[in-house]
C-alpha cells in the first residue's frame, strides 16, 4: 500500500516539483498540499498522514514550530526539505533525521522513502526533539496572531471549537486541547479546560470533591473530581 | 663738567654691560611680562649688581659720591614693577648707606624711593593695558629725571649740615640728572630694539614653519614614495636653506636634494652608519660639524660636514628618516634643527592619517567584496529549484529565468567599480526580482515609481540590492498575506531619495550577518557624502517597513 503524504511548502513551484517527484516513485500518494504551517496542521489533524514533506522556512510559523502543534498520537513521520539553512542543517548533523535538499535528487528521495517506510513498519522512534510550544496561533480576521502561552489564564473547548479569552474577545485556535496539554505548562483541570497555574487566584472546593478555580481576572473554571486529585497533588495540598 | 664727563663714561660701560646682557639667554625673560619667582630673582640679581657697580664707579665729591646707581633701580622698577624696583633700590641703598659719608642715609633712602617710583610708573602702564610703554626710552628718560630730582630734594631735606648739602647738590645735580636720564633712556632703547628683533625672528620662524607645513601636507596625501619624497625634500630644501635634504625609508634613499646630489642619489641603499643607527635605535642624531663630524660614506670630496637625522615614527615604528645637511664652515642653525624635528613629526602624522584613510577604504572594499560573495545561498538554491520546476511546464520561461539568474550573478561578480548609476542598480535588481516573482507567484507584487530624470545619478554600487533583498527575505516571505514591494526614486528638497517599501512590517534590527549589507550601504554613503545622508529604516510592526536612502541631489560623486 502506498504511503499517504502531505506536502507543506510555501512556494508553488517547489510544491509542484516535489509532488511530481514523489508520485514518480510509485510509493507515495500525495493527499494534500499546503502552503503554510496552519494549513498543514489542519490537514494533518484531518488526514493523519503517514509522512509529511515539510519545508523548514515557512512564513509566520516555521517547520519546527509547526511540529510542536501536532499531537503525539498522530505525529506523522517527517522528512524535512530545505534549500539552504545553515542553522537548520546543524540540527541535522546526527544524520538520523530524514532531510532533503532542494533541488531534490531522485536517488536521494528514493533512499529517504525507503528509510521512512522501514521506520513506519518497525515503528521506530523519530529522533528530532520537538520544541516546547510558546505561542499559540489564533485566527484573527485576515491574519494569524500568535499569543504567548504564559499570558493565558485558561483554554476552553466546546462544540464551537478551542478558544481562550484575549482581552474582551474570545480567540479561537486550530490547536487541540491535547496538543496544548502535551506541549505547554497549561494544566488539565477538566475534560474541556486547561488552566494556567500561575494565573490561579483561588480554588473553591465543592461537596462532591469537585471544585472551581477563580483566575486572576475573575473567570470561574470548573475542576472535575478526576482532575482535582491531580491538582491537589501538583500543588502539594 | 668733569663730573658730567666721568658719569657719561660710566654710562658707556653700562651700555656695554646691557648690550652683553641682551645677548644672553637671560634676556629672553624680558620678552614676556609674566615673570616667575625665579625670573624675578635673576632680574633682581642683575639690576642690583648694576646699581651697586654704579655706586663703585661713582666719583667722590665733597664726602659724597656722584654716581649712576639709579639706573639699575629705575630700569628694574620700570620692567619688573614696584616690588622689583623697591627690592633693587633698597639693596643698593643699604649698600650705599654702609659706605658712609654725610649723605649715606639720604642716598640710601632716595635710591629705594627711586626704585619704587619707577615701579609705580610700571604699575600705571600695566593698569592702562600698555605694558609695552615701559620700554619706551622717553618714559625711562622722564622717570629717571623725576627720580633724580626727587633724590636731590631728599639730600637737601635729610643730609646735615644743610649748608654742605646745598653745596653738594649745586655741584652734582645737573650732571647726575642729565647723565642718568640719558643713560636710562639709552639702555632702555637698547632693550627695546633687542626685544623687537627677537619678536621678528620669532614670527618669521612661525611663518616659515606654517608655510612648510602647508606645502608638505598637499604632497603627503599621496603617501611616501620616490615622487612624493622628491617633492617634499625640495620644499624643505627651499624653505630652510640648508645645504642638502634627504629622505629615506628604512632601507634606501627616496630623495636627495641640494649639495652632494651628484653622489647621493635616490634609490641608493642607506650607506651612512649615522642614519642606520637613527633608524635602529629610533632616535634623533645630530652631528653639529664642530664637535661631531659627519663623514660622507660615499665620496671623499663631499662638502657636507654636519647632519641632523630625524626618524619618521609612526606609532613607535620608524618608517624612514628626514636628514638635513650643512656644508663645511657653515653653522647649522638651531632653528633648522628644531624645524627638522617638527617636519619629521608632521610627515609622520600626515602619513598616519593617509594610512588610516587608506585602510578605511580598504575595509569598505573588503566589506563590499563580502556582500558580493555573500550571494545568499538560500536564494540561489531556491531559484534553481524553481527553474527546474518551471522547466517541466514551460521551457521558454525556464530559459528566461536562467538568463536572469546568470545576469544577476554576472553583475554581482563584475561590478567592482565603486559607483553606478541608478539605472544600472535597477537593472541588477530587476533580474533578482524576476526570479523572486516566479518563486512567490501572486504572493509578490512589485511596484516601481521612478523619476526618470534621476536615472543617471551615481550612487554606491550595491545600494539597492541589499535593501530589496531585505524587503523580500525578511519581509514578504515572512507573511501569509500578499506582499507588495515598492521601489520609489524621487527628488526631495534638492536631495535624491530612494524608498524601498514593503507591507510586511517584519523588520527586526539586524544581528550578526543578516542586515550587514544595509549597514555597509549606510556606512559607504556617509563616508562619501557625510553624516546627513545614508540609510534609515522605519518599521511599523505588521504594517510596513520603509527603507529610505537619502543622497545629495548630485549623487555621490
Amino acid at each position: 500500500m502506498k504511503m499517504k503524504a502531505i506536502i507543506i511548502e510555501d512556494e508553488f513551484n517547489a510544491r509542484e516539483e516535489i509532488e511530481l517527484l514523489l508520485e514518480e516513485t510509485g510509493e507515495v500518494e500525495v493527499i494534500q498540499k499546503c502552503a503554510n504551517a496552519l494549513d498543514g496542521i489542519k490537514a494533518i489533524n484531518k488526514y493523519h498522514p503517514d509522512v509529511i514533506f515539510l519545508d523548514i522556512q515557512l512564513p509566520v510559523i516555521n517547520g519546527f514550530e509547526m511540529l510542536a502543534m501536532i499531537e503525539d498520537s498522530i505525529m506523522p513521520r517527517v522528512a524535512f526539505v530545505t534549500a539552504y539553512d545553515e542553522f537548520a542543517l546543524q540540527a541535522f548533523e546526527n544524520d538520523a533525521l530524514d532531510y532533503l535538499l532542494k533541488p531534490v535528487e531522485k536517488e536521494r528521495l528514493n533512499k529517504t522513502i525507503k528509510k521512512v517506510k522501514k521506520a513506519i513498519l518497525t515503528n521506530e522512534a523519530q529522533e528530532f526533539e520537538i520544541p516546547p510550544l510558546k505561542k499559540i496561533p489564533t485566527i484573527a480576521p485576515h491574519k494569524i496572531k500568535l499569543v504567548d502561552v504564559d499570558s493565558l489564564e485558561f483554554v476552553h473547548s466546546n462544540e464551537s471549537g478551542v478558544f481562550f479569552s484575549c482581552g474582551e474577545k474570545k480567540c479561537f485556535t486550530d490547536l487541540t486541547l491535547r496538543v496544548l496539554e502535551e506541549r505547554t505548562d497549561l494544566f488539565r483541570c477538566h475534560k474541556q479546560y486547561l488552566v494556567n497555574l500561575d494565573k490561579i487566584d483561588e480554588i473553591l472546593f465543592e461537596e462532591n470533591s469537585a471544585g472551581k478555580i477563580r483566575t486572576v481576572s475573575n473567570h470561574l473554571i470548573p475542576v472535575s473530581r478526576h482532575y482535582m486529585k491531580d491538582l491537589k497533588g501538583y500543588l502539594g495540598l | 663738567m668733569d663730573i658730567l664727563i666721568n658719569l657719561f663714561k660710566e654710562i658707556a660701560v653700562f651700555l656695554v654691560v646691557a648690550y652683553l646682557f641682551s645677548k644672553t639667554p637671560v634676556f629672553k625673560l624680558l620678552l614676556t611680562k609674566d615673570f616667575s619667582y625665579s625670573d624675578y630673582l635673576i632680574l633682581y640679581i642683575f639690576f642690583t649688581s648694576m646699581a651697586i657697580i654704579g655706586t663703585y664707579f661713582g666719583i667722590p665729591v665733597h664726602g659724597a659720591i656722584a654716581n649712576n646707581r639709579v639706573i639699575g633701580a629705575a630700569i628694574a622698577g620700570l620692567i619688573g614693577g614696584p616690588f622689583l624696583g623697591f627690592g633693587v633700590g633698597l639693596t643698593a641703598g643699604i649698600h650705599r648707606y654702609f659706605l658712609g659719608g654725610f649723605t649715606a642715609l639720604s642716598c640710601g633712602i632716595s635710591t629705594t624711593f627711586e626704585g619704587l617710583m619707577a615701579g609705580l610708573v610700571h604699575s600705571y602702564f600695566v593698569r592702562k593695558g600698555r605694558y609695552e610703554r615701559v620700554f619706551d626710552p622717553d618714559v625711562a628718560f622722564f622717570t629717571t629725571l623725576a627720580a633724580e630730582v626727587s633724590q636731590m630734594l631728599i639730600i637737601l631735606l635729610i643730609s646735615k649740615p644743610t649748608t654742605e648739602a646745598v653745596e653738594l647738590v649745586k655741584l652734582i645735580a645737573m650732571p647726575m640728572i642729565a647723565s642718568n636720564s640719558v643713560g636710562a633712556a639709552l639702555i632702555m632703547s637698547l632693550f627695546r630694539d633687542q626685544r623687537s628683533h627677537f619678536d621678528k625672528i620669532g614670527s618669521s620662524y612661525s611663518r616659515q614653519a606654517l608655510r612648510i607645513a602647508r606645502r608638505l601636507i598637499g604632497e603627503l596625501k599621496k603617501g611616501l614614495h620616490f615622487q612624493s619624497a622628491q617633492k617634499i625634500a625640495t620644499i624643505i630644501h627651499e624653505e630652510t636653506g640648508v645645504a642638502a635634504v634627504a629622505i629615506t625609508d628604512r632601507e634606501k634613499i627616496l630623495a636627495f636634494v641640494g649639495i652632494g646630489s651628484d653622489h647621493h642619489k635616490a634609490g641608493y641603499e642607506i650607506a651612512s652608519s649615522t642614519t642606520k643607527s637613527a633608524i635602529k635605535e629610533n632616535k634623533i642624531i645630530f652631528l653639529d660639524g664642530t664637535n661631531d663630524h659627519y663623514i660622507c660614506p660615499i665620496s671623499e670630496k663631499c662638502k657636507l660636514t654636519s647632519v641632523l637625522v630625524v626618524p619618521i615614527r609612526i606609532k613607535d615604528e620608524v618608517i624612514g628618516t628626514i636628514k638635513l645637511y650643512e656644508q663645511k664652515n657653515k653653522f647649522f642653525f638651531k632653528i633648522n634643527e628644531a624645524l627638522g624635528k617638527g617636519i619629521a613629526e608632521l610627515v609622520a602624522n600626515q602619513l598616519l592619517s593617509v594610512r588610516y584613510e587608506y585602510q578605511k577604504n580598504l575595509l569598505t572594499k573588503a566589506e563590499l567584496n563580502l556582500i558580493q560573495a555573500q550571494i545568499n545561498p538560500h536564494f540561489l538554491f531556491n531559484a534553481i529549484n524553481t527553474i527546474i520546476a518551471v522547466s517541466r511546464r514551460d521551457a521558454n520561461k525556464a530559459r528566461d529565468l536562467l538568463m536572469h539568474l546568470s545576469n544577476y550573478f554576472r553583475k554581482n561578480l563584475k561590478r567592482n567599480q565603486d559607483l553606478s548609476t541608478i539605472r544600472d542598480e535597477l537593472n541588477h535588481v530587476n533580474s533578482y526580482l524576476e526570479i523572486e516573482k516566479v518563486r512567490f507567484q501572486d504572493h509578490l507584487k512589485i511596484e516601481i515609481d521612478i523619476d526618470s530624470t534621476l536615472m543617471d545619478i551615481k550612487i554606491p554600487t550595491f545600494t539597492l540590492q541589499p535593501l530589496v533583498e531585505n524587503a523580500i527575505k525578511h519581509g514578504i516571505s515572512k507573511i501569509l498575506e500578499d506582499g507588495i514591494v515598492k521601489i520609489k526614486v524621487f527628488k526631495n528638497n534638492g536631495d535624491v531619495q530612494i524608498n524601498i517599501e514593503d507591507n510586511a512590517g517584519t523588520y527586526v534590527e539586524p544581528h550578526e550577518s543578516s542586515g550587514l549589507g544595509i549597514q555597509i550601504v549606510d556606512k559607504r554613503i556617509k563616508n562619501l557624502v557625510g553624516e546627513d545622508y545614508g540609510v534609515k529604516i522605519n518599521c511599523k510592526s505588521d504594517f510596513e517597513t520603509i527603507a529610505t536612502v537619502l543622497l545629495p541631489g548630485r549623487g555621490t560623486i
